[in-house]
Formats: C-alpha cells, sequence, structure tokens
C-alpha cells in the first residue's frame, strides 16, 4: 500500500462535491488562500505563545513544544481540509503537552498572532491523563488569512475545558479539529467566534472509550458581511458516553451563519446519550441563518438521541421589558444579544475564564450595528 | 410489428407459467399471470419514448417533452446522496417501461378483465369504492383499467380522468400545469418520469367546489421488473377542496422493480388539498418518488404519507408556500424492516409572508432496517412572518437497526419563528412493563405501542385506511420479540 504524504493526498482529492453539506454553503474555492485549489502555497509562521490568563507564566506541568507527535484513534476528518492544512503547517507544528496529572485552578492562555500575511500552524494536542486544565486559543491579526489545524488526544479521566476565541481582524480562518477522547475524560470545547471575514471551521471529537463526555459550545456573533461556516461532529463509538453540542449565533448585517452538527452513534455504543441543539438569532432583515443538526444512530439501546434548532428575532416583550426599565433600544438589543451569547459562553469553563471571555466579546458587541 | 430496437407484442401471451415466488407476510404479494396486450422489450431509449408517445396519439409538444426529459436522464448522473450503493444497483437495462394489460379504461367494473378484476377485488377496491369514495381510478402496470366518479361531481365540473385521458380531453389544461410545478430537469427520476409517464390521476375541481368524500387511485404492478411512472396532476380552483388518497402494491419477486412517479398539486388561492398515501410495495421495487404542490393565497397543501413497503424510497413530499397566508402540513410515517430503508422526508419553501407548515415525521426500525428523515425548510428573505415546525420521533426496536435524521434550515428573514426538534429512542420499558402488568403478552404490547406512535399519522387517514394500517403494523410487529 502507497502512503500518500499529506500534499499528495490533497492534490489526488480534487474539488469537494457541493452536493455534500459540508461544501453546500461554503465552496472550497472561497476560503482556499489564493482561489486556485490546484495550489499548496508556502505561508508564514504564526507567533505562539503560552502563559496564564493574567500575563504570568504557564507552570510547570504544559509545555509547548515546537514539532509535531504521532496520533492515533483521531477521528475520521474531512480529508480536504486535513490534509491540506497538513501540507501548508509542514514546517509550522507545535505540540501542546500536559503532563499526567497536571493540575490548574488558573486558565492557560495559548496566544496566536496570525500576522499580516496568510500563516497557519498544526498544533498537536498531547494532553495526559488524570489532568485538570482549562485552556484557551486566542486568534488575533491574521489581516489575510490563517490556517490552524488541532489533532490530538484527551487522556483517560482527564477534565479539560478548551475554548477557542477567534479574534481576527479580517480575511478567512479555516480551521480543522480531530480530537480523540479517553476514557473517562471529560471535555467541553467552546466556540467563540467573532472575527474574520470568513470562517470555515470543522471540529470532530471521537469518544473511542467508555465513560468519555464531551460538550462543545459555539457562541457566535456574525456582523457586517461575515460568512461564518462551522460544522461540528461527536462520533459515540464506545457504551456509556455522553455528548451535548450546544450553539448559538447571532448574526447581524448582512451576514451569514452556518452551523452544521452530525452526532453518530455506533454500534454497540450501549447507553450513550447525544443530544444538540442549534439557536439562531436573526438580527437584521438581510443576515441568514442555517443549520443542519444531523443524527445516525445504528445502536438501539441508548439513554437518548435528539437534536433540535429554533430561529427567531429578538422578543418584542423582552425588549419592552429592558426599555420600561430605562434601557434605551440600543442597550436593550445589546444586553439581550449578550444575553442570547451569553447562555453557551457561561458553560465553557470556570468563573474567572467566563469573566475573561464577556469581556473580549463586549469589546466586539460594540461593533453591532443598530 | 417490427421496429428496431423495440419489440412489442400484441395479442394475449397467454399465461405465465413461472412459478409463484414466495410471498412471505406480505399480504399483497401474489401475482397473476401476466397477461399483456402490449410489452415493450426491457431498456430505454429515445426510440422507445417516442413509441410510447405515440400509442397513446399524443400532440406533438408532450412527444417532444419526453424526448427533451429522456435527453437530460441520460445526461443527469445519479444522486452522489442518500443510499447510493441501493441506487447503484439499479439496473435501467433491465426494467420494462411500458406494459398494456387492458384494451381501455372501464368505467365499469364488469367490463375489467377477469384477472385484473380478481385482482382489484382481492384489494378489496370495488367496495371501497361503494361504501366510501367519489371516485375511483385504478392502474394496472402501465395503464389505467377502471376509472368512474360520482354522477353528481361530474355534473358539479369537477375532472377525474386518469392522465392519458386528461390530456386527450383537456390539452390546454394540462399544458398549462404540466411540469409548472415539477420541471423534467428536477431531477434524474423526474426526468425519467417525464420521458416514459404512463397513466395516473389528472383532477380538477372549480371554483367553490368541495368533494366531501375522497377519490382514490389504487396502482398495481403484477409483471416481473416492470416500471410504473403515473403522473398525477391535481389543479384545485378557487375555494375549493378534495381529499386525494392513494395506495400502492406489487407482488414478491426476487428481482427488482421501479416506481418512479412524479405527482404536482396546484392550490389555487383558498383551496385545499389534501394527497394521502400508503405504500406498501414489496420489498423488491425502488420507489423513488418526486411530489411537490404549490400554494397560493390563503391555500393549504396536506401531505400524509404512509411508507410501509418497498426496498429503497426515496421520497420527500414539498410544498412551495407562494401565495400570503398559505399553509402546508407533511404528516408521514415510515416502517423499515428487514433489507428496506426508508429515506423519506419533507421540504417546505416559505417564498410568501405570513405562511406557516408544520412537518410531523414519525419512524421504526426493525430487523436491520434504516430509517433516514432527510428534510429541508427554507424563508426566503421576503417572507415576513413566517411560522414552521419540524418534529421527526424515530424509535430504533433492536440492535441491527438504524435510523438517521438529515434536516436542514434555511432561513433568510428575521422575523421567522422556527423550529426543529427530533428524538430517537428504544422502546421505552416502563411502558412495556405497564402494558404487560395488564395482562398484554409482550408481542402484543410492543404492538400497541407502536400504533400509538403512529397514532397521530392514523388519525388522519380515513377509517378503513387506519384499521389497515394498524393490522398491518400488528402483523409486522409480529415475532419481534424474543
Amino acid at each position: 500500500m502507497i502512503i500518500l504524504d499529506s500534499a499528495s493526498k490533497y492534490l489526488n482529492l480534487g474539488e469537494p462535491s457541493r452536493s455534500s453539506h459540508l461544501w453546500k454553503y461554503t465552496p472550497w474555492k472561497r476560503v482556499h488562500p489564493s482561489g486556485n485549489i490546484g495550489e499548496i502555497p508556502t505561508l508564514s509562521k504564526p507567533k505562539l505563545s503560552l502563559s496564564l490568563l493574567d500575563g504570568s507564566d504557564a507552570p510547570d506541568g504544559i509545555t509547548l513544544i515546537e514539532g509535531g507527535m504521532n496520533e492515533v484513534d483521531l477521528p475520521e476528518t474531512d480529508e480536504l481540509t486535513h490534509s491540506f492544512l497538513e501540507a501548508i503547517s509542514e514546517y509550522s507544528k507545535w505540540t501542546l503537552k500536559v503532563d499526567r496529572g497536571f493540575n490548574s485552578a488558573k486558565p492557560v492562555i495559548l496566544e496566536i498572532e496570525a500576522g499580516d500575511k496568510a500563516s497557519s500552524c498544526h498544533i498537536s494536542l498531547d494532553i495526559g491523563e488524570a489532568a485538570e486544565i482549562e485552556i484557551v486559543t486566542k486568534v488575533t491579526g491574521g489581516k489575510d488569512w490563517f490556517g490552524l489545524l488541532r489533532t490530538g488526544e484527551v487522556g483517560s479521566g482527564t477534565i479539560l475545558n478548551d475554548v477557542l476565541i477567534g479574534l481576527m481582524e479580517r480575511g478567512t480562518m479555516l480551521r480543522t479539529d480531530s480530537i480523540s477522547v479517553g476514557r473517562d475524560a471529560q471535555v467541553r470545547a467552546g466556540t467563540v467566534s467573532s472575527g474574520s471575514e470568513k470562517t470555515k471551521s470543522d471540529v470532530r471529537f471521537r469518544m473511542g472509550q467508555i465513560g468519555g463526555s464531551v460538550r462543545v459550545l459555539g457562541s457566535i456573533l456574525s456582523t457586517e458581511s461575515m460568512h461564518l461556516d462551522h460544522h461540528v461532529e461527536i462520533h459515540h463509538d464506545a457504551p456509556q458516553t455522553f455528548s451535548r453540542l450546544s450553539w448559538h449565533s447571532a448574526c447581524g448585517g448582512d451576514s451569514r451563519t452556518v452551523g452544521t452538527g452530525m452526532l453518530r452513534v455506533s454500534d454497540g455504543s450501549k447507553g450513550a446519550d447525544a443530544a444538540q441543539i442549534f439557536h439562531n438569532l436573526l438580527l437584521s432583515k438581510k443576515a441568514e441563518a442555517d443549520s443542519i443538526p444531523e443524527l445516525e444512530v445504528m445502536e438501539h439501546d441508548v439513554v437518548g438521541c435528539g437534536h433540535g434548532t429554533a430561529n427567531g428575532p429578538i422578543d418584542e416583550q423582552q425588549m419592552f421589558y429592558l426599555e420600561a426599565r430605562g434601557l434605551d433600544k440600543q442597550e436593550a438589543k445589546r444586553t439581550l444579544i449578550a444575553a442570547f451569547l451569553n447562555s453557551t459562553l457561561s458553560e465553557m469553563g470556570s468563573e474567572l475564564l467566563h469573566e475573561w471571555l464577556v469581556s473580549e466579546l463586549t469589546k466586539k458587541l460594540d461593533s453591532l450595528e443598530s | 410489428m417490427a421496429m428496431n430496437g423495440l419489440r412489442r407484442t400484441d395479442g394475449l401471451m397467454g399465461d405465465n407459467l413461472e412459478a409463484r415466488e414466495a410471498v412471505g407476510d406480505y399480504k399483497a404479494g401474489w401475482h397473476d399471470p401476466e397477461n399483456s396486450t402490449i410489452r415493450f422489450d426491457f431498456g430505454l431509449s429515445e426510440e422507445v419514448v417516442r413509441e410510447i408517445s405515440n400509442l397513446k396519439n399524443e400532440p406533438s409538444w408532450m412527444t417532444e417533452m419526453r424526448v427533451k426529459a429522456f435527453n437530460h436522464f441520460i445526461e443527469r448522473p445519479m444522486p452522489k446522496w442518500g443510499n447510493t450503493h441501493l441506487l447503484e444497483e439499479i439496473d435501467f437495462d433491465k426494467i420494462c417501461y411500458y406494459l398494456r394489460s387492458s384494451e381501455s379504461t372501464e368505467r365499469d367494473w364488469e367490463d375489467v378483465p377477469d384477472d385484473i378484476r380478481n385482482t382489484f377485488e382481492r384489494l378489496g377496491i370495488p367496495e371501497a369504492e361503494q361504501k366510501w369514495l367519489s371516485g375511483v381510478t385504478a392502474q394496472y402496470e402501465s395503464e389505467a383499467v377502471y376509472h368512474s366518479i360520482r354522477e353528481d361531481l361530474e355534473e358539479q365540473g369537477v375532472i377525474f380522468l386518469d392522465m392519458d385521458s386528461g390530456l386527450r380531453d383537456f390539452p390546454e389544461i394540462v399544458k398549462k400545469w404540466f411540469c409548472s410545478v415539477v420541471p423534467l430537469t428536477d431531477n434524474k427520476f423526474a426526468a425519467l418520469n417525464t420521458a416514459v409517464w404512463s397513466g395516473g390521476s389528472f383532477i380538477y375541481v372549480p371554483k367553490g367546489v368541495h368533494v366531501e368524500m375522497p377519490v382514490q387511485a389504487y396502482f398495481r404492478i403484477n409483471a416481473k421488473n416492470m416500471g410504473q411512472f403515473e403522473r398525477t396532476l391535481i389543479i384545485a380552483d378557487e375555494g375549493s377542496s378534495i381529499h386525494y388518497v392513494e395506495g400502492c402494491t406489487a407482488p414478491s419477486y426476487s428481482t427488482d422493480s421501479l416506481h418512479s412517479a412524479v405527482v404536482e398539486l396546484v392550490a389555487l388561492p383558498g383551496s385545499h388539498i389534501r394527497y394521502s398515501t400508503i405504500q406498501n410495495w414489496s420489498s423488491n421495487v425502488y420507489n423513488l418518488v418526486t411530489k411537490r404542490g404549490i400554494a397560493h393565497e390563503n391555500a393549504k397543501i396536506e401531505w400524509v404519507d404512509g411508507n410501509i413497503g418497498s426496498k429503497l424510497t426515496m421520497k420527500y413530499p414539498a410544498v412551495i408556500l407562494k401565495g400570503e397566508g398559505s399553509h402546508a402540513e407533511v404528516i408521514s410515517v415510515a416502517y423499515s424492516g428487514d433489507g428496506q430503508h426508508q429515506d423519506a422526508g419533507a421540504k417546505i419553501h416559505h417564498l410568501a409572508s405570513n405562511t406557516t407548515s408544520k412537518i410531523l415525521s414519525k419512524s421504526i426500525s426493525k430487523s436491520g432496517g434504516r430509517g433516514s428523515y432527510r428534510g429541508m425548510v427554507t424563508v426566503s428573505p421576503k417572507a415576513d412572518n413566517c411560522k414552521l415546525n419540524v418534529v421527526c420521533d424515530a424509535l430504533i426496536l433492536d440492535e441491527d437497526s438504524r435510523s438517521d435524521t438529515y434536516p436542514t434550515m434555511e432561513v433568510s428573514n428575521p422575523t421567522a419563528r422556527c423550529e426543529h426538534e427530533a428524538s430517537v429512542s428504544k422502546v421505552s420499558d416502563d411502558q412495556l412493563f405497564y402494558l404487560m402488568s395488564r395482562g398484554h403478552s409482550e408481542e402484543e404490547s410492543l404492538a400497541m405501542i407502536v400504533n400509538g406512535f403512529f397514532e397521530p399519522f392514523t388519525r388522519e387517514l380515513p377509517m378503513e385506511y387506519a384499521v389497515e394500517l394498524n393490522q398491518l403494523m400488528a402483523l409486522e410487529m409480529e415475532g419481534s420479540i424474543g
């Protein structure tokens, strides 16, 4: 069997069909750095730094090492974006290593300064067993194009709160996550997105061992002419696994948000409990929100598998209530949007992390047109 | 009659002596000897398409439309979604595209050839007509063999004909609406139907006329490797209403047959069309159907869709809410047993303001069957104050079966209120225990739970159909325990 390198694999794949919902709303041409899909460009290397949320040095037990690692048991990913990101990040690889039993009460922040030119990186997550940690990955800068590939595994019994906040000034962000969750590990994976003009994100988790738990949360704010496309897949491949996907998008201006989810419960995953919900708040006449929450259930002995989606405008009665208490229209609207996004934001981690996330998002809310 | 690449058999072929095949539990699985007056060789070509049109003495515009559709069918690739594995197994060269078993469409059951009449009597159609129907059309293979409508409705101007007679007697109405809701380029199977359609119903309900009792069409495939491509067009003029019911069965053969129908509904302002289907094809039939309606101002279209049989069903009844205040409802149930894949769902497009819609989908998978809900709901930027609600529930009865939901919701108007919810679960142990503690066997209890699960659907059916469906489901549940 010939094993192709990432570049050859990508070039062999060709353009993805738009009949697949993964590419229906955001064609690959629109997110490729040059638009020429036959090209694998050479990109810059972003700057990465690791510290505590208050700016002090990261404690012992968590390290950022330049270079990749071998990974196994990853969920099935979108081959195209995975191989493309792997190819363009060949010389831009890091490993975020958390030692076995590491415990930190303070959140750790991994800052990625994407720079003015197109850049990309591949981060391997090597989270040891029985650790307890909150990690925030903050992407800033990036006026052109930024690609992020995250792969790796969360060790057995570990409790991980993993939040990615995208605050790029403009440009395009392409993100692919492929993460394997160990036995009895508990993962909360938050995505806060309010930067970049275009985002194409594909996040996948695989629970291949008994007792794994994944909560995927999204707080998405799109303004002006942003196009934010997020796809989340959770694979239940072992008994007694648990997942919740809760995605809140507020869309203003003439922006568009796309939320697609897939919960796949494979044969033999007895006692699996899976649910997903997408909520969209439409703030302007030209905004659009699309949701596709999908389920594939091949095991009958499940606790339950469900999904839901709801779209609607800002509630008139809630506006009236706030205006009656002295808030002007703009303040009332901003409060309700903040509350809407906060319902998932508040679930992403500790109080300390939550406060920090709120302060970051509040800055963005100011730019929302009335 | 010799033709290049075509062979027709004129005159009766005599009894088909092939041994009757095992029909299992499928009640409608017997087959009668094939007595065809015209039978085309297997395979499809432009010549076949032109010959079908020629046999029916159609106007040239219809012939040209058929040919155009045939060319589109050839050019269009197979869908790359759904159960592509089963779709690829269809061999279009091993299907008979036209088979006529009766010389004409009769208005009296006594005039229908004995063997065909016996078939429909075994299916209970003449009896049902006397009791509770306004009209009946019965289609056997490619052509309608019996057709009738109550005289009082005919006097009020209601037109209820088989599609071929509709085209012959009302060519202008047919020309205006044919392919207006489902264009011939809509999808591969709609193109195939447009190329080789035969039979189906043509209904026009004049302004303000309410057809109180349902009209029914019954479709029967009898021959092996048969393709049935009926075409139905229903036009409800302003302020009128009609309920159309269709049923389908076929014998159980070891080789596959193809049913690929197109149904177009036009609900003009203030009208109401309800279209109920109980699809109970045998498990060797591919059921690839395109059903779509357009609802004008304040009109209402309802699809009540039961999918019990077939090998693979791909059917997504659709409504385009074009007029302000229009309403759409799709209530569907699907049962997937051994070797079956029911890929069913609904599509609703809100194009106008103050439109509302509701989708309720229920499915049960058992003995390795696969049930999929695939739906799409869109709200266009100009459609203000739309409300829509989608609910999908699925039960998986054993460890070999599977259930999927693939819903899509595209909302481009901030005033829309849209809700979607779905759940997949097994039969609750508590419910089983409750019923068994009251003296029912486990099998009876399961059948009761399943019937209860389907109840929102069965209560929308005419009583006879509801009773039949309940019995059918009880039969399917037999042997499912232990």
